[in-house]
């Protein structure tokens, strides 16, 4: 769940149509046209990345008349699925994935379930990725593959590029060699693990 | 004073015009100016500290620019010619430090000395960011570094243009601007700032997988690898034979707690690496060491920069959230009481999901946040620390960043830092305060926790020094040895 405050506006005698703002964006709610950018506030979520990579500062971040919220009902959909397929994807479902908005694995499995099938559409549904929008893009798109969705970033956007490695796909000979140096692999994947298992009370 | 260590509080740096922050004019009173508060020095405390060249006298800054053109100069440059193209990489927190102008002296002198020694004069800054896309910019003007490298300078923030770079874990990504020159040298600090993230595995490195990386790398670091792993990120981008094609040196502002010790430049960035490694624990270890020792306190927040890293002695708030931990203990200390794998790890209920994961240091017993930017995800602190903002304003900003729409959501506001303070006071039942203002040299704090800190700190320096370090240093696979270059080095 996130509550949208701001909306970005852009000053059109300043902006070049370079289209920097267009590749940043993580729901694509600016675009360029008629090489002027243009913002639609109904999806704007306010992460201000187009603002911040502006080469001419022609992008302000304002307030909001009326903010709104978003966010999926989690409780609408089957636990288990929710379980299963964070799980497929070495998360709890309780595990927070963007530390910026809070929302927890649980919420993008929902918007999955829902429909969302690209890291835009889960972040316009739930608000993830439209914070910092840095730290959560793997597990999103972890849970995107679990889903069964096939991931194709936008050859002409820097959105997203691709997923990475992760505990549990580390070679062995690469443990080997870096071990003595302290990485504690093999202990952090089983701190991971554990972690996955975990029901609360709430959910048992 | 009480004491013969305790001294007057040392005055922090003013506040700063930035997007992150309030307007200046509205920080109307410091923390460190009201009764009752005090300062230490460091090398006084803890008396075995190096001597540093800065802070000093009205020339300190000048003794440091030709440490460091003397030390850049035993640096083998013959790899670039003349005609090629070098890209200086700096990190933002450089300029947070000691006020910010040692380390834009380093950048002037990395550049002075490349022109001299090769004759290129192709020379471009890029500067990363963490989260703020753009902070580096700020400080490239605010310490003219844009007419210092003729205008060839630029942030470079994560959600930039990236380049894959193939490791030998697969694809990692990093920012295509950061690699766009035929060389790049590696500009950056001993500070450890994030022991919670690096956990002093690799800091120098760090930077590869962080500010020069792409949004994808740097959620590797924090989301797919593990708390003790995570590092391995940059190690990984670090070793490919694209960076090693590209890499001349490194060149690092040394900085303890104290100050600016000196700087390290080296062909082999591992090297530095291992010499970082031990004023990391040596130095800043016993600061860390010593703030495990606080029973209970009020910490202040009262420096421009996002709230977990305001810092005080050299030791960030975040990591003083985590001080109840030993930071540096990769066995006993899996997750820290604070780091982003223990944040995702908390409930929809505010508990952890493992019983053994540790809680927030429970001797903070409130957080008055009197001066400190947004632009960093800050609300798992003011859920779980009670917290009193100074100021609606400064309230209003953090309630409206994309960060923090939920920092406010557990704070609660105060209209001066006056009422804050009486309010942390009378609710907590404390008169211990620690202040982490970025006090130069020493920090600020009550005179009745510098009582508690003078009395603690001669056992925690021989417990560093005899206990911990050798256990430290063997998780880390450094030979202690290297210990005797570094002294020799100074």
């Amino acid at each position: 769940m996130k509550r949208v405050t701001l909306k970005a506006v852009v000053d059109q005698d300043l902006c070049i149509g370079c289209k920097v703002c267009e590749k940043v964006c993580p729901v694509y709610a600016i675009s360029v046209t008629g090489r002027k950018a243009h913002s639609d506030s109904d999806k704007c979520m306010a992460c201000a990345n187009c603002a911040d990579r502006c080469p001419r500062y022609a992008i302000k971040m304002v307030e909001r008349e009326e903010p709104f919220e978003v966010g999926v009902d989690v409780s609408k959909f089957d636990y288990e699925k929710i379980r299963t397929l964070c799980e497929k994807a070495h998360l709890n479902p309780e595990q927070v994935v963007c530390y910026c908005v809070g929302t927890r694995a649980e919420e993008i499995a929902a918007a999955l379930l829902a429909g969302a099938t690209t890291p835009e559409e889960v972040s316009a549904m739930t608000g993830a990725r439209t914070g910092c929008t840095i730290e959560c893009i793997q597990p999103v798109l972890r849970l995107i593959q679990a889903a069964g969705n096939e991931l194709h970033p936008n050859p002409d956007g820097w959105q997203w590029y691709g997923v990475t490695v992760t505990a549990w796909d580390i070679p062995e000979e690469v443990k080997e060699k870096y071990n003595s140096r302290g990485f504690y692999f093999d202990e952090d994947r089983e701190l991971l693990d554990k972690i996955v298992k975990v029901r609360t009370d709430e959910e048992a | 004073m009480s004491n013969k260590l305790m001294h007057p509080p040392i005055m922090p740096i003013a506040p700063k015009p930035s997007q992150y922050g309030i307007d200046p004019s509205l920080v109307k009173k410091r923390v460190a100016e009201m009764p009752g508060m005090c300062s230490l020095k460091l090398s006084e405390l803890f008396p075995e500290l190096p001597d540093v060249i800065y802070p000093g006298g009205p020339n300190a800054l000048d003794e440091l620019y030709e440490v460091a053109k003397a030390e850049l100069r035993k640096v083998d440059m013959s790899m670039i010619q003349p005609d090629q193209s070098v890209n200086v990489l700096a990190s933002h927190h450089g300029f947070t430090l000691l006020g910010g102008h040692p380390y834009a002296i380093l950048l002037k002198a990395i550049r002075d000395v490349v022109i001299e020694k090769t004759g290129c004069k192709n020379i471009r800054l890029r500067a990363g960011v963490g989260m703020r896309f753009r902070e580096t910019e700020e400080y490239m003007k605010r310490y003219g570094l844009d007419t210092y490298y003729e205008g060839k300078v630029k942030g470079v923030a994560p959600v930039d243009e990236g380049i894959p770079i193939e490791t030998e874990v697969g694809t990692l990504y990093g920012i295509k601007a950061v690699y766009d020159a035929d060389w790049i040298i590696h500009a950056h600090h001993t500070d450890v700032r994030e022991v919670h993230f690096h956990r002093q595995i690799d800091k120098a490195v760090k930077p590869f997988s962080m500010s020069y990386a792409r949004i994808e790398s740097r959620s590797t670091y924090h989301q797919n690898l593990g708390p003790r792993a995570a590092n391995f990120t940059a190690r990984a981008i670090f070793e490919s034979d694209f960076v090693q094609s590209k890499f001349a040196f490194g060149a690092f502002l040394n900085v303890g707690p104290h100050g600016v010790i000196g700087v390290d430049a080296d062909n082999d960035l591992y090297a530095i690496n291992d010499r970082a490694t031990f004023i990391g624990c040596q130095l800043y270890g016993k600061v860390m060491t010593l703030f495990g020792e606080i029973d209970e306190c009020i910490a202040v927040l009262d420096f421009p920069c996002p709230v977990p890293y305001v810092f005080s002695a050299g030791v960030i708030y975040a990591n003083f959230t985590g001080a109840n931990t030993d930071l540096y203990d990769m066995e006993a200390t899996p997750l820290p009481g604070y780091t982003w794998y223990t944040e995702a790890f908390y409930t929809k209920k505010g508990k952890p999901l493992l019983k053994e994961i540790p809680l927030l240091n429970p001797a903070i017993k409130m957080c008055v946040h009197n001066y400190s930017w947004t632009g960093y995800p800050s609300a798992f602190f003011s859920e779980h620390i009670p917290t009193v903002v100074v100021g609606a304003e400064q309230a209003k900003l953090f309630d409206t960043e994309p960060m923090n729409i939920k920092y406010m959501d557990h704070a609660v506001i105060a209209k001066t830092t006056e009422g804050a303070m009486k309010f942390a006071y009378s609710t907590t039942g404390t008169d211990k305060v620690i202040i982490f203002d970025g006090a130069m040299g020493g920090l600020n704090c009550s005179e009745s926790l510098a009582e508690l800190l003078i009395e603690k700190a001669p056992a925690v320096s021989e417990r560093v020094e005899k206990e911990l370090m050798p256990k430290w240093f063997r998780q880390r696979g450094v030979d202690m040895s290297v210990l005797d270059k570094l002294n020799q080095k100074h």
